[in-house]
């Protein structure tokens, strides 16, 4: 088959977001005994309290999509994420153009995994404090 | 005939052995009898997609009395193809066009979608969605979507009649609409995924298997649960731009080197089980790729809007040889075809640019972003340009003149290219460039549907009864080429009509 121009650079984008993704994850994803999680989390790894994101101690699948809400609130975390320039109001990944505070968490933040902000599924905007 | 035995007829498909095996290839789930069957959720209606057509069906619904209405979303949020489009509306006989004084119709409107359709487009569909769209756009402003102060006159139509959000995108009515739904109590349901209808034993359907809890691209996840739908079934699933195989089936020239401006989720299954139902497919080959693209960003992007704005004024060049290769507003299909005969040496994508004077470009808001964004250049010489491009510069010098020789007189001798809205644009530096490639935009053909929103049956040719679609999954009513912002007033009247059909209005 032909080269995939679309194919290569969404491969070029992907190995930059990979990099990114290498230098977050060693800053935040860590070993946490049964398995990866993130530092700021470490105390619920400590008690194995998987029912805390989960639900229940004995997971078999992932956890529904408002358990980080449980803790972690959206519009605060919008206004802490707000753009300071105008042009950029709509790119507040907490608060966004296309679907407003709704994108749940998880679509964006792993915490088992690294994850890649969806925004850039399109755009080409910089989120240099994203949690992957 | 009559009395067409649903199950009886998937048995037959299922006898044809190959094609039974190809047509098992999407892994997708089939419809089932009802019988027996044991429904976890009942509600009046059930509406499968969360765009324009499901939001617009939502609130119709509800309007018109429906006491239990749910908009059910596979992805994790909603909006679908809707949320990310530029928002660009066109309607006739609108608030706006009275207060420029522009003289609009119903009939002129459909008129240049005739024009646009070249022949085959559904006189009777597009008459229904121009008499209705002042509704559709009342109903968002109605909801609080706000819109520019202006006009535009899009590609194809005779007079200004559009309408765009103020944000630009579709978005600036999606989320009105989605308020609007919760407002009056239509019940928004994500990561649930249409799995197939259930259909009674004279063949009507009477509710839908679903997958709660699914992740999209994990095929195994979710639970299955059946909803029964008392007054019926919309389907309001968008188009299938993003699957690559049914588009190459349809043109071979849409390879998966061909980027798509849609939603992740716009694959095209609740259309494939309205035709294992008996859905007529109609124009399944209109595809309409953007010639407008960048190869440099996702989906529309920035470059998209920029490039319609400048196309005019500027030079498409194939940076193989230094030399202009189309006529820069001709028609989509003929553009994105010439975009895709760009090669190198080893007949590998090679995406042209299209170079603009700054001076020009720079009137477009757009033209700020895509430099900004890294997916648009500056130069100050054609030297410059040329060397970053490799793009042999003796050739490119000739033509940038040869094409100011055009300006200045008025005729393409190249290409053909109408230089009236080039004229006085000479290209000299700074220089703005942009890459092209065309990405699928946007699928004309779906199932047949009538002006009630019914989907056509094609053993008996009536209606299949409990069934309605609405928006872009449905086929045949714009034909060969689709106006620039003529879906949005499908979608929204055609989901307003379903509701309508549903309720008896």
């Amino acid at each position: 088959m032909k080269k995939l121009m679309t194919l290569a650079a969404a491969a070029a984008l992907l190995a930059s977001m990979n990099v990114s993704a290498e230098v977050k994850a060693g800053a935040t994803l860590v070993d946490q005994g049964m398995m990866d999680g993130r530092t700021y989390h470490k105390k619920f790894y400590k008690k194995d309290n998987c029912k805390v994101c989960h639900g229940t101690d004995t997971p078999s699948f992932r956890p529904a999509d408002d358990a980080c809400l449980k803790c972690h609130k959206v519009d605060k975390l919008a206004k802490k994420t707000v753009r300071k320039d105008e042009e950029e109001l709509w790119q507040n990944p907490h608060n966004n153009l296309h679907y407003g505070k709704e994108v749940p968490c998880t679509e964006c933040h792993g915490e088992h995994e690294a994850k890649a902000p969806m925004c850039n599924d399109c755009h080409t905007f910089k989120f240099d404090k994203h949690k992957n | 005939m009559s009395n067409v035995n649903q199950l009886g007829r998937r048995n037959f498909i299922k006898g044809l052995g190959a094609a039974g095996a190809v047509m098992a290839a999407p892994a997708l789930a089939t419809s089932v009898s009802a019988e027996g069957v044991k429904w976890d959720e009942t509600v009046e209606i059930a509406i499968i997609g969360s765009g324009f057509a499901g939001l617009a069906a939502g609130i119709e619904a509800s309007r018109q009395g429906c006491k239990s209405v749910t908009i059910f979303e596979k992805m994790p949020v909603f909006g679908g193809n809707s949320a990310i489009n530029g928002g660009l509306f066109a309607a006739p006989r609108t608030p706006m066009q009275k207060e420029k004084g522009v003289d609009d119709s119903v009939e002129r409107m459909v008129s240049d979608q005739l024009k646009a359709g070249r022949g085959v487009a559904d006189e009777a569909l597009l008459r229904h969605v121009a008499s209705h769209a002042m509704e559709a756009l009342q109903m968002t402003m109605d909801a609080g979507a706000v819109f520019h102060p202006y006009l535009q006159q899009l590609g194809g139509h005779s007079v200004p009649r559009t309408y765009q959000t103020t944000v630009s995108c579709g978005a600036g009515i999606t989320q009105p609409l989605l308020r609007e739904c919760r407002k009056v109590g239509v019940n928004m349901v994500s990561r649930t995924k249409f799995d197939g209808f259930i259909v009674d034993e004279a063949g009507k359907v009477v509710g839908v298997k679903l997958k709660k809890g699914y992740y999209f691209g994990e095929e195994d996840t979710g639970e299955a649960i059946n909803v029964r739908a008392t007054r019926g079934v919309i389907m309001a699933t968008g188009g299938f731009a993003q699957n690559v195989d049914l588009r190459m089936a349809q043109d071979p020239t849409l390879t998966a080197e061909v980027g798509c401006t849609n939603a992740k989720g716009a694959t095209g299954e609740g259309m494939f089980e309205m035709f294992r139902l008996g859905a007529i497919p109609v124009h399944m080959a209109h595809i309409q790729s953007g010639p407008w693209a960048s190869p440099d960003e996702g989906g529309f992007g920035y470059v998209s809007n920029y490039s319609i704005f400048n196309f005019p004024h500027s030079i498409a060049v194939n940076r193989m040889t230094g030399k202009r290769f189309m006529n820069e507003i001709a028609d989509r299909k003929t553009r994105a075809d010439a975009e895709l005969s760009c090669r190198d040496a080893k007949g590998e994508a090679l995406p042209p640019i299209m170079i603009t004077s700054y001076e020009h470009a720079n009137q477009h808001p757009n033209c700020k972003k895509v430099l900004k964004y890294g997916v648009g250049w500056k130069f100050d010489s054609l030297e410059a340009l040329a060397k970053h491009f490799d793009v042999p510069l003796k050739a490119l010098e000739a033509q940038v003149e040869e094409y100011n020789g055009y300006v200045k007189s008025g005729v393409d001798e190249q290409f053909g290219k109408n230089m009236g809205k080039a004229k006085g644009k000479y290209l000299k530096a700074p220089f703005t460039v942009v890459r092209l490639w065309p990405k699928v935009h946007y699928c004309q053909g779906g199932v047949q549907t009538n002006t009630k929103a019914e989907v056509k049956d094609s053993f008996t040719g009536k209606r299949i009864e409990g069934l309605y679609a609405a928006g872009e999954v449905a086929g045949g009513m714009h034909g060969v080429s689709r106006l620039g912002s003529c879906s949005i007033p499908d979608c929204m009247v055609m989901g307003m009509t379903a509701a309508r059909s549903i309720m008896g209005a």
